[in-house]
């Protein structure tokens, strides 16, 4: 609803205002679906003034046409994969996670979704020396566990350094504080944060259902529309500006007993891919507790339901300790 | 792109003037008019006739293209399940769009997904063709402007040169 002013385009003074107001007429939307004529009639102007007038806030006001060819040459210039570091994670994702699109990964607690997102994040800050965001919900996210996964990629200090410089941590604890953060990063904290030489490629947000699933249920529809809300920023931000965002969210138990993502059938639609991951529960791997298994549940480019197992250790396989969040013996900065 | 009701409204009178000019233009698709049920249904706050104010609007226009340059309308639409109606009724087809939507819907398609493809058993293959291909179902249901209803189902695979019927 854009309410009229003056001076939003050549031709509507006030008195033109005053004359439309009169006439019911407060928004763009209303001129724009009323009659011109009988407006022109109503409001003593001239016809061909108002159909100008009429003309100039369409052109400000309606999304831009963009042609096929254009589009296709835009995306094709602009897309990129992302490797997650991790090559069993990478077959399942089609060789990454792609810019432009929402990834979803879905599980249960302790199944790994934390760790993932720290592994990418350090993957994409050492390896491919791209600036990462991570916005964390749940406060996980120590920096002793980063570093301690970098200093199993690289033994010089001055490369973790520039590697954790890389990565943007914002933690926060309600969905408005998520809104702000992410208006913010999209009004030009994204350029803000392009240091060391690589720009935002990745956004993370561990995990989006923290905030927003105590809004949920009920008869209230403000926790769906906030949902809404921030599925359309980060969509809009990983178009703009080429990033690929990157969500965690946890699970629930559907009517027939099968474990599916949160956050219900509207959120569904939302992201690009969702990758459901389970611990995995065999003799075997008893002595192996990184064994996690992922499973594709939605993807718009690779047949689902194809399940890959995976080592969480992978990010810290050169020799690192336990793959734990905190560490109980060691005190918190 | 759009990012609002409002903005899918003015861009349809947009529309308008562009199809006046090129009457070449046949098509119209709408991906998806369902994206703003829920911030419409928030900012229309108690009452239901203003929550689905944008989207009558936006409908009528629609109704009036469709009429004056006789176009023809694709439009997207999620289905979503509401928690209200008790666990019985995993219905996922309930329309619950605003009424001047859903009177002018003629077609009606259900897509959904089918477990395993036909051609499991196929090993001696190469390895792409045994990958399983994921079948969807599509239901159609059509009501003409008479009252009757039709329905027909058909399947169809994605596939890398498109949507292949079977």
């Amino acid at each position: 609803m854009v309410i009229l002013r003056e001076g939003m385009c050549p031709g509507l003074d006030e008195d033109l205002l005053r004359s439309l107001r009169a006439a019911d007429i407060r928004t763009v939307e209303d001129l724009v679906s009323s009659d011109t004529e009988e407006l022109a009639q109503k409001c003593a102007v001239s016809y061909k003034a108002l159909f100008a007038i009429r003309r100039v806030l369409l052109a400000q006001h309606t999304a831009f046409p963009v042609s096929g060819a254009d589009l296709y040459e835009e995306l094709l210039s602009s897309t990129a994969i992302l490797s997650t570091g991790n090559p069993s994670l990478d077959k399942l994702l089609d060789s990454g996670l792609f810019t432009g699109e929402i990834t979803e990964l879905s599980g249960g607690p302790g199944s790994g979704k934390s760790q993932v997102c720290f592994g990418v994040a350090v993957h994409i800050s050492h390896h491919l020396k791209q600036s990462v965001i991570y916005i964390d919900t749940n406060g996980g996210l120590t920096a002793k566990r980063l570093l301690q996964m970098l200093q199993s990629e690289t033994t010089n200090t001055d490369e973790q350094m520039e590697a954790l410089q890389r990565i943007q941590i914002f933690r926060l604890f309600d969905v408005y504080a998520l809104l702000d953060c992410l208006y913010g990063l999209c009004g030009g904290g994204l350029q803000q944060a392009s240091v060391g030489g690589g720009s935002v490629k990745a956004v993370i947000v561990d995990s989006v259902s923290a905030v927003i699933s105590p809004l949920l249920g009920g008869k209230q529809n403000e926790g769906m529309s906030l949902m809404i809300q921030v599925a359309g920023v980060l969509k809009s931000m990983a178009k703009d500006f080429s990033v690929a965002a990157l969500v965690t969210n946890h699970v629930t138990r559907s009517g027939s007993g099968d474990v599916q993502p949160g956050l219900g059938a509207s959120w569904s639609h939302v992201p690009r891919t969702r990758i459901l991951l389970e611990r995995v529960e065999t003799p075997l791997s008893a002595g192996r507790s990184g064994l996690r298994s992922a499973t594709l549940i939605k993807s718009s480019r690779q047949p689902l339901h194809v399940k890959q197992e995976f080592d969480l250790g992978w990010w810290s396989r050169a020799g690192g300790g336990p793959s734990g969040k905190r560490k109980l013996d060691q005190t918190e900065p | 792109h759009c990012s609002s009701s409002s903005q899918l409204l003015l861009t349809l009178h947009f529309l308008e003037t562009t199809l006046s000019s090129r009457s070449s233009l046949a098509l119209l698709l709408i991906d998806s008019i369902s994206a703003f049920y829920w911030s419409d249904r928030s900012e229309g706050g108690a009452n239901i006739s203003k929550q689905e104010e944008k989207l009558s609007k936006s409908s009528e226009l629609l109704g009036r293209l469709l009429r004056d340059y006789r176009i023809t309308i694709f439009a997207t639409c999620h289905t979503i399940r509401r928690s209200t109606s008790g666990p019985s009724s995993s219905d996922t087809d309930r329309p619950y769009l605003c009424r001047t939507w859903q009177r002018l819907v003629t077609h009606r398609l259900l897509c959904s997904r089918q477990e395993a493809g036909p051609n499991q058993t196929a090993s001696d293959r190469g390895d792409r063709e045994q990958r399983r291909c994921q079948v969807f179902r599509v239901h159609c249901t059509s009501s003409s402007s008479t009252g009757t209803k039709g329905s027909r189902t058909s399947s169809f695979r994605v596939t890398d040169g498109g949507v292949e019927f079977i």
